[in-house]
């Protein structure tokens, strides 16, 4: 299938998940309530925290918002693009409804992937948004469109990462059936993006700043709104991107492999 | 068969039916360490330059943290409102109306073979992981917060499935209650005190939370267990507690009958 087909389709079944959505409103308000209490109770934590002390790690409270927005920010567009399609996956799989994703004219990664859209996630993703603008309004910030444009890409990149470790959790399926939750691992991993990277000391700091990408995707976007375009950085985030997407793949192709459907 | 025999085969079979998702259990107690390393970090790092926030040392409140994980695993509700949802929706609640059994108690019972099951699997990474947190906890000694921090843990148990409860019937009003329970989720998340110990909330909110259910769900037995609270204020924090307790069980007796008038079973 060529690229443009495969846009074709996206747009198709974003439209559908629009038109769903719309059916059923009440719903749609109450998951995005849901997710704005969530976001709402981090801010508060925050709130809390900075009652008490002026500084966590070197970071002052409307820097901590900014950190915190962007790590929610990353949240919600994965909840808006990606959650409810691998989240279903691995319920495909134990079912054997996985069936039904190989048997469609396109490459399997991408029908798994994209089938639905969330719009309440997308809606949260903008108030998550909204939060880093109103914390940098605060720090008198003064951004401009290459800045914002280089936050985007990093964001991208961050939203490749958490793709990726989400991608990679829900393949264990392919292998192990039975196991459920198996996507409660990515929240708790990503609890650690809430946090900045001068907290971490020790073992911890080599294992979740350095060889987990927990950190890394939400620090390097708000350092580079906070302190400016450092390339370093930048490279480190493309590259652990790259490197969690390489690793995604080759598991779920792997799993693909182990896959051996449920039909009666 | 004696009124309680009938309630004690049913926690049996609870136990049993638990202990075949022991590996969900472990797999969340696994978790519930890396929340707490979260925590660590987060505390540790608010802490320096404090020796103390809100009138508690970094130990103390690491310890608040610790304990919550416990109640967490011990006495808090984790799908009972999914299940009982699901007993009415797929109409397996009928049976129970046509026997002799207390349907609240039947979960009650179900709820307390549960929590023993992953409250002690999550024994099991606290204590893998107690070697690295010993030095960081400081348990108070006074022999009188045990005596009233266990009946405030059973009391925060029924609380707890009592509001589980009471949202599994909702079944009985609204198809899809899922989005409800994690509306309440967050809001008894925050105002039961598990993101942030809350006597470090402004002075006038902290004390509007001691007349909701939710303190006592989690922060009360949290609080007298980890010495955040006077034994004056634990005993009369223990008679709202009991109130709040008694109040939600007329609740859920009174969305029970209500719900009942509404439900309609089909086949045989």
């Amino acid at each position: 299938m060529k690229p443009l087909n495969y846009l074709r389709l996206w747009l198709a079944c974003a439209r559908y998940s629009m038109v769903r959505t719309m059916m059923f409103r009440a719903d749609f308000i109450m998951w995005s309530l849901v997710e704005l209490f969530w976001m709402g109770a981090g801010v508060l934590v925050i709130g809390v925290l900075y009652r008490q002390t002026d500084s966590i790690a070197g970071w002052n409270e409307y820097e901590m918002l900014l950190l915190f927005g962007t790590a929610m920010l990353l949240q919600r567009l994965l909840m808006g693009f990606f959650w409810s399609n691998l989240f279903e996956m691995s319920r495909n799989i134990r079912t054997g409804h996985f069936d039904f994703f190989l048997a469609q004219p396109g490459n399997p990664l991408f029908m798994v992937s994209t089938r639905k859209l969330d719009p309440d996630g997308l809606i949260n993703s903008l108030l998550a948004l909204g939060m880093v603008g109103y914390a940098a309004h605060h720090l008198g910030l003064h951004l401009t469109v290459g800045s914002v444009a280089l936050y985007g890409l990093l964001v991208l990149c961050g939203l490749v990462v958490h793709y990726s470790v989400l991608l990679m959790v829900v393949s264990l399926s392919f292998w192990i059936i039975g196991a459920q939750n198996l996507e409660g691992s990515y929240f708790t991993l990503f609890e650690f993006s809430r946090l900045p990277r001068e907290a971490f000391r020790g073992i911890a700091r080599v294992f979740f700043v350095y060889a987990l990408p927990a950190v890394v995707v939400s620090n390097v976007p708000a350092s580079a709104l906070l302190h400016g375009f450092k390339p370093v950085y930048a490279l480190w985030l493309a590259a652990v991107a790259l490197a969690w997407l390489g690793l995604a793949v080759l598991v779920f192709s792997r799993g693909l492999r182990q896959y051996a459907s449920a039909s009666s | 068969m004696p009124a309680l025999a009938k309630y004690r085969h049913s926690f049996f079979v609870g136990l049993q039916s638990n202990l075949v998702y022991r590996w969900n259990f472990a797999l969340r107690g696994g978790f519930s360490v890396f929340h707490l390393t979260v925590v660590f970090i987060l505390w540790s790092a608010a802490y320096a330059g404090n020796t103390h926030i809100g009138g508690f040392d970094l130990a103390q409140t690491l310890t608040y943290f610790v304990i919550l994980i416990l109640l967490q695993f011990f006495v808090g509700a984790f799908n009972e409102d999914y299940q009982i949802s699901e007993d009415i929706r797929n109409g397996l609640i009928n049976q129970f109306l046509l026997k002799p059994i207390n349907y609240f108690l039947y979960r009650l019972s179900v709820f307390s073979a549960a929590r023993i099951v992953s409250g002690l699997l999550v024994l099991v990474p606290l204590g893998l992981a107690l070697p690295l947190l010993w030095p960081y906890l400081a348990p108070p000694h006074e022999a009188w917060r045990l005596a009233l921090g266990l009946p405030a843990a059973l009391l925060s148990a029924l609380i707890q499935f009592t509001i589980a409860y009471c949202f599994g019937l909702l079944t009985f009003w609204f198809l899809e209650i899922q989005s409800f329970i994690l509306l309440s989720l967050a809001v008894e998340t925050v105002l039961g005190g598990q993101m942030f110990p809350l006597d470090l909330m402004p002075p006038a909110l902290f004390h509007l939370s001691q007349y909701l259910p939710y303190f006592y769900q989690m922060y009360f037995p949290a609080a007298i267990l980890t010495g955040r609270v006077d034994f004056a204020g634990a005993l009369s924090g223990l008679v709202i507690q009991c109130a709040w307790a008694l109040i939600l069980l007329g609740a859920a007796q009174l969305l029970w009958v209500r719900g009942l008038r509404r439900h309609t079973a089909v086949g045989g």
